[in-house]
């Protein structure tokens, strides 16, 4: 039984951090938490259940145009919902921007998808057991996305500039970055790594619309946790989430398991309010 | 302007005139029913199936030349499944247009709006509803349930589980929504009283991903039947999975969802659908030769080609069809169609053999269902909207 948690644990740990990755990578480019990265999770299992069920494509094709529509989801928010209210970020209009994007989103999937959970397909049949396939590929899905993000940001040029004008974007620019771009690169990743999030976890928790609003909640949770922008605390933190939540659930009931992880998520703001694993943030005066 | 006498005593006349024609127009006026449906949105499939029912037998009491003359006119306002909607629409088909009586709607959440807003207009309401409160004939004089309670299903459910299955221990779930709570809570103290005993009671959040560590404890704890409530059919399909991973053959016992094309499609492999038995109805379910009761054979001979029952429940079309029916009764028996003629036709209403079940109404009970008509039946049978019973009835 403890195997069982555990591997469940893991898993939906694993999604809920690829989610938080998600929301770090887009406010790493532009300063915006943007409410569209649980969508983006959930569009991934969708496309997923599309492309190698419905259209009956192979599974690696249908991975890599899972991937590609993610990413281009991920450029269509910073067109639609972000940049538009770049200029006055000290308002927070991004909370309303990118909210109303991602119940757009939903709304879409709802209407041309499915409102009840469809089948995710079997993809590439390894493993039985709490070794199943479908507990593992989440995890490891998560571990490479992270180490392929740290490997751009410390040791390519290109992460570097994504690291600039996450900092100073008008010093960014005068130094001719081109600030635009690199964001909207920045986006596609996102949506890569949602999408991602969405079809390495399909299996174990299908193509749901009601995924999207869900992991955009859940996956929050890591982000705080772990320190926003950092991601290797965005992966400890939602590993930690979906082993507290499976814990909670054999302990306490599903019925509390919410109450549980949110009363656990505050204390811990409380005790460490820029995350367990951020550094506190230096103010410029 | 100067009033002739003349004028005055015309006028008068043809007030008078007016006034002595009004029993002569309500006698050709079409009986209207109001017909709450939710035709879109995600609680659709009830509403459509009902939708053809009811609009089939409308259609053919009005070929027969109508109700001692007069037409049925079905005025259908869309609910979406969303209660503020059904309230709205109750309140227009009370108020504004006027209907004989409020068919629906189809789900205990708008009914739980609706209900007090059509007694306190006095409009006759029938609905296929299972939430128990639903009916009360001292708050809610005017409301009939044409389908089965909640308390009848688990009665019948635990009778099912105790007295043919022959099974005692038994592992209770339900979903943690407003349904699955509530279901719980009330089959609980059922299944005591009739002799079970709950080794294991749980409510599970629908979005879990994973059932396998209840499924151990359930196992762990002694159970010999399983029986889940909840209507999400992402639960119930991860629910068999895990069972079926598991190797173990237990029995699931439950809600009609468990019967699903969305629990179908969400199955690892298709033997996980084995010994899972939903809640069904007798007079809509196949016998162990294949073969409906005769009387709904004779009405699905009647509806075929134009009626699908691919995509829908039998029950679904055959509870609209005795709608339209039982309406239509009881304004041949009163001779009228105003509020009170067809709560007092309805209230008289004596083992009314319709198509879904036998009904009978008195002033002091309007669930009108009999519970010996609700059985189990195998959820991997569906075929024509109907499930085959499940073995122990004879």
């Amino acid at each position: 039984m403890l195997a069982a948690i555990v591997a469940t644990g893991l898993a939906t740990g694993a999604v809920y951090a690829l989610i938080a990755v998600t929301y770090n990578v887009m406010f790493s480019a532009s300063r915006v938490m943007s409410f569209t990265s649980g969508q983006l999770g959930m569009l991934g299992g969708v496309f997923g259940t599309v492309f190698a069920l419905w259209l009956h494509l192979p599974v690696l094709f249908a991975f890599v145009l899972t991937l590609v529509a993610c990413a281009a989801i991920g450029v269509v928010t910073e067109i639609v919902a972000v940049r538009p209210v770049l200029a006055s970020l000290d308002k927070h209009l991004y909370v309303l921007s990118t909210l109303a994007f991602a119940l757009m989103l939903q709304q879409l999937v709802a209407i041309e998808f499915s409102t009840e959970p469809q089948p995710f397909p079997r993809l590439i049949g390894i493993g039985a057991g709490v070794l199943d396939q479908k507990f593992w590929l989440p995890v490891l899905a998560g571990g490479v996305a992270v180490g392929l993000l740290e490997y751009v940001y410390r040791r390519t040029l290109i992460g570097h500039a994504f690291l600039a004008i996450a900092e100073d974007s008008f010093a960014a620019r005068a130094l001719g970055l081109p600030e635009q771009r690199l964001r909207m690169t920045s986006y596609a990743i996102a949506g890569a790594v949602g999408g991602l999030a969405g079809f390495a976890g399909g299996e174990l928790m299908l193509s749901y619309v009601a995924n999207g609003p869900l992991w955009s909640f859940y996956g929050f949770v890591p982000v705080a946790l772990g320190g926003l922008g950092n991601n290797r605390g965005a992966i400890i933190g939602g590993l930690a989430l979906g082993l507290f939540q499976q814990a909670a659930n054999f302990l306490v009931g599903g019925i509390f398991v919410s109450v549980a992880t949110f009363v656990v998520f505050i204390l811990v703001l409380l005790a460490a309010p820029q995350g367990l694993f951020g550094g506190a943030v230096g103010r410029r005066v | 302007m100067t009033l002739a006498r003349r004028d005055f005593l015309m006028a008068s006349a043809a007030f008078a005139g007016a006034g002595l024609a009004r029993p002569a127009l309500a006698q050709s006026e079409p009986i209207r029913i109001g017909w709450l449906a939710a035709l879109t949105g995600p609680g659709s499939s009830a509403g459509i199936g009902f939708d053809r029912g009811v609009t089939f037998a409308i259609n053919e009491i009005n070929a027969g030349g109508g109700v001692k003359g007069r037409r049925i006119e079905l005025v259908t306002r869309d609910t979406q499944g969303d209660p503020t909607k059904c309230v709205n629409a109750s309140v227009e088909l009370a108020r504004r247009l006027k209907v004989d009586v409020v068919w629906g709607p189809c789900n205990s959440g708008e009914a739980l709006a609706c209900t007090p807003i059509l007694a306190r207009e006095h409009v006759p309401q029938i609905h296929p509803c299972f939430v128990d409160t639903l009916i009360d004939p001292t708050k809610y004089p005017n409301a009939y349930r044409i389908a089965c309670s909640n308390e009848q299903l688990g009665e019948a459910s635990s009778k099912y589980v105790l007295q043919i299955m022959k099974v005692r221990d038994i592992a209770l779930i339900g979903d943690t929504t407003g349904y699955g709570t509530s279901t719980v809570q009330a089959y609980a103290p059922v299944l005591k009283q009739m002799g079970g005993n709950i080794v294991y009671q749980s409510l599970i959040e629908a979005s879990q991903a994973d059932l396998s560590a209840d499924m151990l404890r359930m196992r762990d704890a002694g159970a010999k039947v399983i029986m889940p409530w909840s209507v999400n059919g992402g639960l119930l399909g991860r629910l068999l999975n895990a069972r079926g991973e598991l190797g173990w053959d237990v029995p699931v016992v439950g809600h009609p969802a468990l019967g699903s094309g969305e629990v179908k499609a969400l199955l690892a492999k298709p033997e996980y659908w084995n010994k899972v038995y939903l809640m069904g109805f007798r007079s809509c379910s196949f016998d162990e030769s294949g073969n409906l009761p005769e009387r709904t054979q004779e009405f699905v001979k009647r509806i075929g080609g134009k009626i699908t029952l691919a995509d829908t429940s039998l029950w679904w079309v055959a509870c609209g069809y005795d709608v339209a029916h039982l309406v239509a009764k009881a304004v041949e028996q009163s001779g009228g169609s105003g509020a009170d003629d067809i709560i007092k036709a309805w209230n008289a209403v004596k083992d009314y053999p319709g198509v879904y079940g036998d009904y009978t109404f008195t002033a002091q009970q309007h669930n009108g269902y009999p519970t010996d008509e609700i059985v189990l039946s195998r959820a991997n049978s569906f075929r024509d909207g109907a499930f085959e019973v499940a073995p122990g009835y004879g």
